[in-house]
């Protein structure tokens, strides 16, 4: 066996299963069992809202989902762009990438949530009121920042592209934000304030065990997709490493042939 | 012979260990949705609705043109004899009456809720196509029993 083959088993063996440790798998187990609760507490035990009766149970997934989405996901994918482009190492771009990945699935979540509660309440599943209308930019822009994380282009000019974006699709979630104070809308307002939230009791409760397995989901899956990012790049690293050492082989011994075992002699060529 | 061969390694890798989206169409498509949200964003939500004594106000520079209409409701709805919901809304002292001849709205809809009515001015009434239910950012738990406990603590008294 040759050593780039060496190499290339070794980076095999090392994937196979790599993905996942001692503490994901706790960490994994935990996050299933704290998801198993909430949606007991979600579905089950929570009382009714007195107006929107059971569709408030649409709540405690809606808006953890929104929280994860637009500034857990999106807020990491903010910094880890900035940290790029100081920095230009892979960790950061991998980690903006990652979880720019998992934030654009919780906000599919979110808006599909939103209109399953939208037709219960408002009577209708989707308006271009402000907030919607903010958030649907907000999950073009980081659709948008994963297409162009997939360019062929350069590495870095790709990398840098999409930091840019990154950075200009977080700034939109401040707009998404304020979008209910600065216009007019049909979605409804702020519900949870640090001073004066609008919920309380088994409300309350149920929402917070949403917020908190919701953002044990993304944890889980961000560790994974990170894990899985850089094992690629290395596998990308090591092929490249491969490629390299076998045309240096193929280089090497053909230079090292003797000259009567190899291209025509001067004999041969004389009548060309 | 042995020939060297030369031709350039597969690299489909486009990203690290992804795939890489070789047709920018996709990108296209993408600007295009965004620069249809912005201009829902400029035209739509910049101003999603007009409140009753705004729209009161306004009523003859509106003339027909179709807006939303945001008060709440202050009476019962009543069928009139072509069949349609008739109810007043009202705000900021101002009341205005709604014929609505679209589509049920949802369960919500009931007095002392704010609603949102889009359609347009028909003389002193506003013709309304469809109706949608404001729901408040507060959640109030549905306990009947306890209510129950605490009427019965009054009767007793």
């Amino acid at each position: 066996m040759t050593a780039t083959e060496e190499s290339a088993t070794s980076l095999e063996q090392t994937v196979a299963g790599a993905t996942s440790s001692r503490f994901s798998q706790v960490f994994g187990t935990l996050t299933a069992t704290m998801l198993a609760v909430f949606l007991l507490f979600a579905l089950v035990f929570s009382p009714p809202d007195v107006s929107q009766r059971d569709a408030v149970r649409l709540f405690y997934i809606h808006v953890p989902s929104a929280i994860v989405a637009l500034y857990l996901a999106f807020g990491i994918t903010f910094v880890a762009s900035i940290m790029y482009l100081r920095k230009g190492t892979d960790f950061w771009d991998l980690l903006a990438g990652s979880s720019a990945e998992i934030g654009v699935l919780f906000c599919a979540f979110m808006l599909g949530t939103g209109m399953l509660w939208g037709k219960p309440t408002w009577g209708v599943y989707w308006q271009w009121d402000p907030r919607l209308t903010s958030t649907a930019i907000s999950f073009v822009l980081f659709a948008g920042y994963l297409a162009i994380r997939r360019l062929d282009l350069d590495p870095t000019v790709r990398s840098r592209r999409a930091a840019v974006l990154g950075i200009i699709g977080f700034l939109n979630v401040i707009v998404v934000r304020q979008s209910v104070q600065w216009w007019r809308g049909l979605h409804q307002g702020q519900t949870l304030d640090l001073v004066d939230s609008q919920l309380s009791g088994m409300h309350y409760f149920s929402f917070f065990l949403g917020l908190v397995s919701m953002t044990m989901v993304f944890g889980w899956l961000l560790l994974h997709r990170f894990r899985v990012a850089w094992l690629e790049t290395q596998a990308d690293a090591a092929t490249l490493q491969t490629a390299l050492a076998e045309r240096q082989a193929e280089a090497a011994d053909y230079t090292a042939r003797p000259p009567d075992t190899g291209g025509p002699t001067t004999t041969e060529t004389e009548g060309i | 012979m042995d020939e060297l061969d030369l031709t350039p390694l597969d690299d489909s890798s486009g990203t690290p260990g992804g795939r890489s989206f070789r047709n920018p169409l996709i990108i296209g498509g993408l600007l295009l949705v965004l620069g249809f949200m912005v201009f829902q964003a400029l035209t739509s939500a910049r101003v999603f609705y007009r409140n009753v004594d705004e729209a009161v106000a306004e009523r003859a520079e509106l003339g027909d043109e179709t807006f939303r209409l945001q008060g709440t409701v202050v009476t019962e709805p009543t069928a009139d004899a072509n069949g349609a919901s008739v109810f007043i809304v009202s705000f900021g002292g101002v009341d205005a009456e709604v014929r609505h001849v679209g589509e049920e709205p949802s369960d919500l809809f009931e007095i002392g809720v704010p609603i949102i009515a889009e359609g347009h001015w028909e003389g002193e009434q506003f013709e309304s196509t469809q109706l949608l239910v404001k729901h408040s950012e507060s959640y109030v738990e549905d306990n009947p029993d306890r209510v129950d406990y605490e009427l019965e603590e009054t009767v007793d008294r």
